[in-house]
């Protein structure tokens, strides 16, 4: 009996060792906790992240387009309110484009104050920048570093005004960090702005806002011309010797490559309307044919409505003007 | 005799252990259940939020919101390239937040199953529904798990003049009934 008491007590050590294996076995293979909470822990981060690359992403892509556009237009607009109440030229469109637009300042002064117009208060890129910077940090809880390094404007097409920034921005989470640089471009239309060079030629008594002519360049003739003098529209020229809109802000008549514009002048707007010139209005201020009047024509085929109208013989034939309406000027 | 006695204890003693584990199995499967329904809610609120930020304008067939629908008819809406988060921060923006409402409505309409109630704020304001019923201020307080999902909206509210509207904080709350 002694010997078979020894083995049973043996047996069950043995047993009570096979049921806390198993038994460690089982908690091991079900404890949810460690799996899942890692599990959520890593679902939580990754919408997280996801949510801000979805912030960085819409920053990058649409946000600085969006404010780019907007501020651009709302820049160009402005230097022109203020050649209208300043009277002059502005002496480097880069850097006059650039103050206005990141500070709304031009030469240290608000151009707001100096034009009347409340344009640029409260809608710089900077002001822009902040705005964002703020909704972010409410709304994401992250934070945001935006520093333009570079703003300009110039035109590849002519009617069209292209802006560029160069911006670095930093976006800061408690789980990542988003290190970014990028050029942004935006393009704003010139149909509807006022040409700021009948304005500041004629001290604002002559206002024309740039509207695109219809007419294809092979379909001219003088009742064309007509209209083209009664709308006071625009018209690009292949390899033409007119300034592009941009150029018209520092008065540098020259021709552009890529976007030359012109429209004729109104005699019926100016005073006096007989003068000796070419009524192309890059011509007509620059007085090229002032002392040169056998290159002009007098266009008598619309004097009835627009008397002592002339133009220079190279218009005369690029609108498809014949002899019977065009008559010597001297 | 004492040994058979001892045997019968063994296996009362394993049955005693079995059930002990069968029950514990069976509460930690138990508790899996309800681990999937956060994900679902969740979910849920980023699609809604996905939706109407990711879908525009002209990619919707509604008579009411589409366009040549209601809203585009009265030149309510005139621009097809907004998405349907900027279109209802424009409203927002021109505080014309009944068409909001209506608008979310329209567009939703399907998107959340009828098991759910959901809540657009957008700014800080609700939007949908601008007045909460009383059913539906209980069920929203009441519910164990409400999610929310976040983007921020902005947009040109015209285009003449380039006037930007926000960025608002835009939020969508998402719970079981």
């Amino acid at each position: 009996m002694g010997t078979i008491k020894i083995s049973i007590k043996k047996r069950g050590i043995f047993f009570t060792f096979i049921a806390i294996t198993i038994m460690t076995v089982f908690i091991l293979v079900f404890t949810p906790q460690a799996d899942i909470s890692l599990k959520k822990d890593m679902q939580s981060v990754a919408s997280r992240i996801s949510s801000i690359d979805n912030y960085v992403d819409d920053l990058e892509n649409n946000y600085f387009e969006t404010i780019l556009r907007a501020t651009a237009y709302k820049t160009i607009l402005s230097l022109i309110f203020y050649m209208n109440s300043t009277g002059s030229y502005i002496a480097t469109l880069d850097s006059a484009f650039s103050e206005v637009m990141m500070t709304g300042k031009i030469n240290g002064v608000p151009i707001d104050s100096i034009t009347g117009k409340k344009i640029m208060n409260n809608n710089t890129l900077t002001d822009w920048s902040k705005r964002i910077i703020d909704a972010a940090e409410d709304t994401l809880n992250v934070n945001t570093t935006i520093n333009v390094s570079g703003v300009s404007v110039f035109q590849t097409k002519p009617w069209n005004i292209d802006s560029s920034m160069s911006v670095n921005f930093t976006v800061k989470s408690n789980v990542a960090e988003w290190k970014k640089s990028a050029v942004i471009t935006a393009t704003i239309s010139i149909e509807g702005l006022h040409d700021p060079y009948y304005l500041v030629n004629t001290n604002k008594a002559y206002t024309n806002q740039i509207k695109k002519s219809t007419v294809e360049f092979n379909q001219w003739n003088i009742a064309k011309l007509r209209e083209h003098l009664r709308n006071g529209t625009y018209v690009h020229w292949e390899n033409s010797d007119a300034p592009s809109f941009l150029m018209r802000f520092t008065n540098t008549i020259s021709s552009s490559n890529c976007c030359g514009i012109e429209s004729m002048v109104n005699p019926n707007k100016i005073t006096p309307s007989d003068q000796r010139e070419s009524y192309a209005d890059y011509f007509f201020w620059q007085h090229k044919f002032a002392n040169n009047c056998t290159q002009l024509y007098n266009i008598t085929g619309l004097w009835d409505e627009f008397r002592y109208f002339k133009l220079d013989f190279d218009h005369v034939t690029r609108y498809n003007i014949t002899a019977q309406d065009a008559v010597r000027s001297c | 005799m004492l040994i058979k006695k001892r045997g019968y204890f063994f296996i009362l003693d394993a049955v005693l252990g079995l059930s002990v584990l069968v029950i514990g199995v069976f509460l930690i499967t138990s508790s899996y259940v309800n681990v999937p329904q956060p994900a679902q809610v969740g979910l849920l609120s980023d699609d809604l939020l996905d939706f109407l930020s990711n879908n525009k304008i002209k990619d919707l067939n509604n008579p009411y919101a589409g366009i040549g629908g209601e809203l585009w008819n009265q030149g309510i809406i005139t621009d097809a390239d907004n998405s349907l988060l900027q279109q209802i921060g424009e409203f927002y923006a021109a505080n014309n937040f009944d068409t909001a409402e209506k608008f979310i409505q329209n567009v939703s309409k399907g998107i959340v199953p009828s098991q759910f109630r959901y809540e657009v704020w957008i700014d800080g304001t609700i939007l949908h529904p601008q007045i909460p019923s009383a059913e539906h201020i209980k069920s929203r307080n009441s519910t164990e798990l409400l999610l929310t999902s976040k983007k921020l909206t902005f947009g040109i509210i015209n285009k003449t003049t380039s006037d930007l509207w926000g960025p608002y904080k835009a939020e969508v709350f998402v719970w079981e009934r």
